[in-house]
């Protein structure tokens, strides 16, 4: 239905990547009774009002619905949807505010983990919320955590979504009008025929199963049912120590695939901890998220808009970490040439198709109820040139990336002002607090060349 | 396959940017920035491919510095020195 807004349809498709997430939520409600669920904090200082965020909120719930919208299928069958017209009579996307003590440099507040271990509903829209936590009443700084259902927005997203409320504080942007105007709309661009997409399905598929030749192993182990209890922790560098690193990155990796040498120091790093456990890892397989908005604007805030390029490294490779980044570097462009960029947008567009329970299966089966090594992300600059969030100077800022019990261990690096913060997510029971000492100092090691 | 020049290069790298890759303003020129103008890990991998295809050559990722990535005109300077004899 070309032309016709989201709304007046009452209902907004979800796009593959979309779906992909949604089968991971089920599955973690299933086996471990949580969701999916992403995070961004902000580490504020003085001056933030809560009551302003609250307004906003109310605004941008009337005037965006898809906030609050319940994913299913529509009449239980086809592609599953963002019922819109259904959002009015859900809540408004909680801000739940909490004053502590004032005191010099507080840990990250507990509640922020807590938030990724508690079960939403993506059938009734619970999709979105806010904790804010002040100390002395704000005037010794604020945190704020956003946590969301991991399919309403993806990284580059999450940030667009802060930036834009913070234009819409300060009069730039209203609400009621997204910056993207067509991001809501159903893709119009010309599309292969189904069967060409049918058969790139299938290239991506066969080039998943070939990396079961060498079976990996997670920290977590195989798929089980357990509680999802995931923490956290963040490691700041500082400036002068990042500006080794980025340089180190640039020179080794290129100036615009850093990110490959932030993923060897983090394969190098899990790895450390099986040297330390005296087992065999057969091999690591990965994931890493590849933004798909047009280059050369900003594109959009709402829904999942990457796709997945796949690396494996083998226990021989790691020892060197030049001979490892070789192997990346070689593997991320041989993926590219394939086409596997695209093969996967056309795998998980059928599988939108599947029922959800099929789908997490099939993605497991080929490595025996494992799903992929570790999760990691590099993001660049976090939020780059906003030093203000509705009126609060920003202290620092990163993204705490989900992972599902197994595989248990995931990475996010990003950089504020010239500071990388390296988020490592973990199921508690998969990683002891030796195995993160360990875990950390080898990654470490290897961050700063 | 001759060699190109390097005004040959210029001006297929600014093509493939503004026609296959990236999704500039009509003010994209071969002099302009080519970060500020969206060129990402992936784009650049795909215009790096797509170099190779027309040329034969393959431009390591690890030689790109903010200074090659100036414009189409800095980048098709990198491509032509990698070129055998050059």
């Amino acid at each position: 239905m070309p032309g016709v807004a989201p709304r007046a349809r009452g209902f907004v498709p979800l796009t593959g990547a979309d779906g992909f997430l949604r089968a991971f939520d089920h599955e973690i409600r299933r086996t471990a009774g949580a969701s999916h669920v992403s995070q961004l904090v902000l580490r504020l200082g003085p001056g933030f009002d809560p009551g302003i965020l609250v307004k906003l909120v109310e605004e941008l719930a009337s005037a965006q619905p898809i906030v609050r919208a319940p994913i299913g299928r529509r009449f239980g069958l086809g592609r599953p949807v963002y019922r819109t017209r259904a959002a009015a009579r859900r809540p408004t996307p909680r801000v739940e505010v909490v004053d502590l003590p004032g005191e010099e440099s507080p840990p990250l507040p507990e509640r922020f983990a807590q938030r990724l271990n508690e079960p939403i509903s993506l059938r009734r829209g619970e999709l979105l919320r806010f904790d804010v936590v002040r100390y002395a009443g704000g005037a010794a700084g604020t945190d704020l955590a956003v946590s969301w259902a991991h399919l309403l927005f993806d990284g580059a997203g999450s940030e667009r979504f802060v930036r834009w409320l913070d234009e819409c504080y300060r009069g730039v942007q209203r609400p009621s009008v997204l910056p993207d105007p067509d991001e809501l709309s159903p893709r119009d661009e010309a599309r292969p025929g189904m069967r060409e997409r049918g058969e790139r399905a299938l290239a991506w598929q066969r080039w998943m199963d070939g990396f079961g030749t060498r079976p990996l192993r997670s920290l977590a182990g195989p798929l089980r049912r357990t509680r999802q209890a995931l923490r956290y922790d963040v490691l700041t560098l500082s400036r002068g120590e990042t500006q080794r690193v980025v340089e180190a990155a640039s020179r080794r990796a290129g100036f615009l695939t850093p990110m490959l040498f932030y993923m060897a120091a983090t394969i190098r790093a899990h790895h450390a901890v099986f040297r330390d456990r005296g087992v065999d890892p057969g091999s690591f397989v990965l994931p890493l998220p590849v933004n798909l908005r047009p280059k050369g604007r900003e594109g959009a805030i709402f829904r999942t808009h990457t796709s997945l390029l796949w690396f494996q490294a083998l226990p021989e490779q790691l020892d060197d970490f030049d001979a490892l980044l070789a192997a990346l570097k070689r593997q991320r462009v041989e993926a590219i040439r394939a086409d596997h960029v695209e093969n996967c947008v056309h795998a998980m567009d059928f599988a939108l198709l599947a029922p959800r329970r099929l789908y997490t299966r099939m993605a497991r089966a080929a490595q025996r109820g494992e799903l992929c090594s570790c999760f990691f992300a590099y993001t660049g600059e976090f939020l780059g040139g906003l030093d203000r969030f509705l009126g609060a100077e920003i202290d620092n800022g990163f993204h705490v990336a989900p992972v599902p019990p197994s595989p248990g261990s995931c990475v996010a690096m990003s950089l504020f002002e010239g500071r990388l913060n390296v988020t490592h997510v973990f199921q508690e029971d998969a990683i002891s607090d030796r195995e993160r000492d360990i875990f950390r100092e080898q990654l470490r090691r290897d961050l700063a060349g | 396959m001759s060699q190109p020049t390097r005004e040959e290069l210029t001006q297929r790298v600014f093509e493939v940017l503004r026609d296959e890759i990236l999704d500039p303003p009509d003010s994209f020129s071969p002099r302009s920035n080519l970060v500020e103008a969206g060129l990402d890990s992936l784009a650049v991998t795909q215009l790096l491919l797509s170099i190779e295809e027309s040329t034969g050559i393959w431009v390591d990722e690890g030689l790109l510095t903010p200074e090659n990535l100036e414009s189409a005109e800095t980048l098709a300077a990198l491509v032509h020195s990698q070129l055998p004899g050059s």
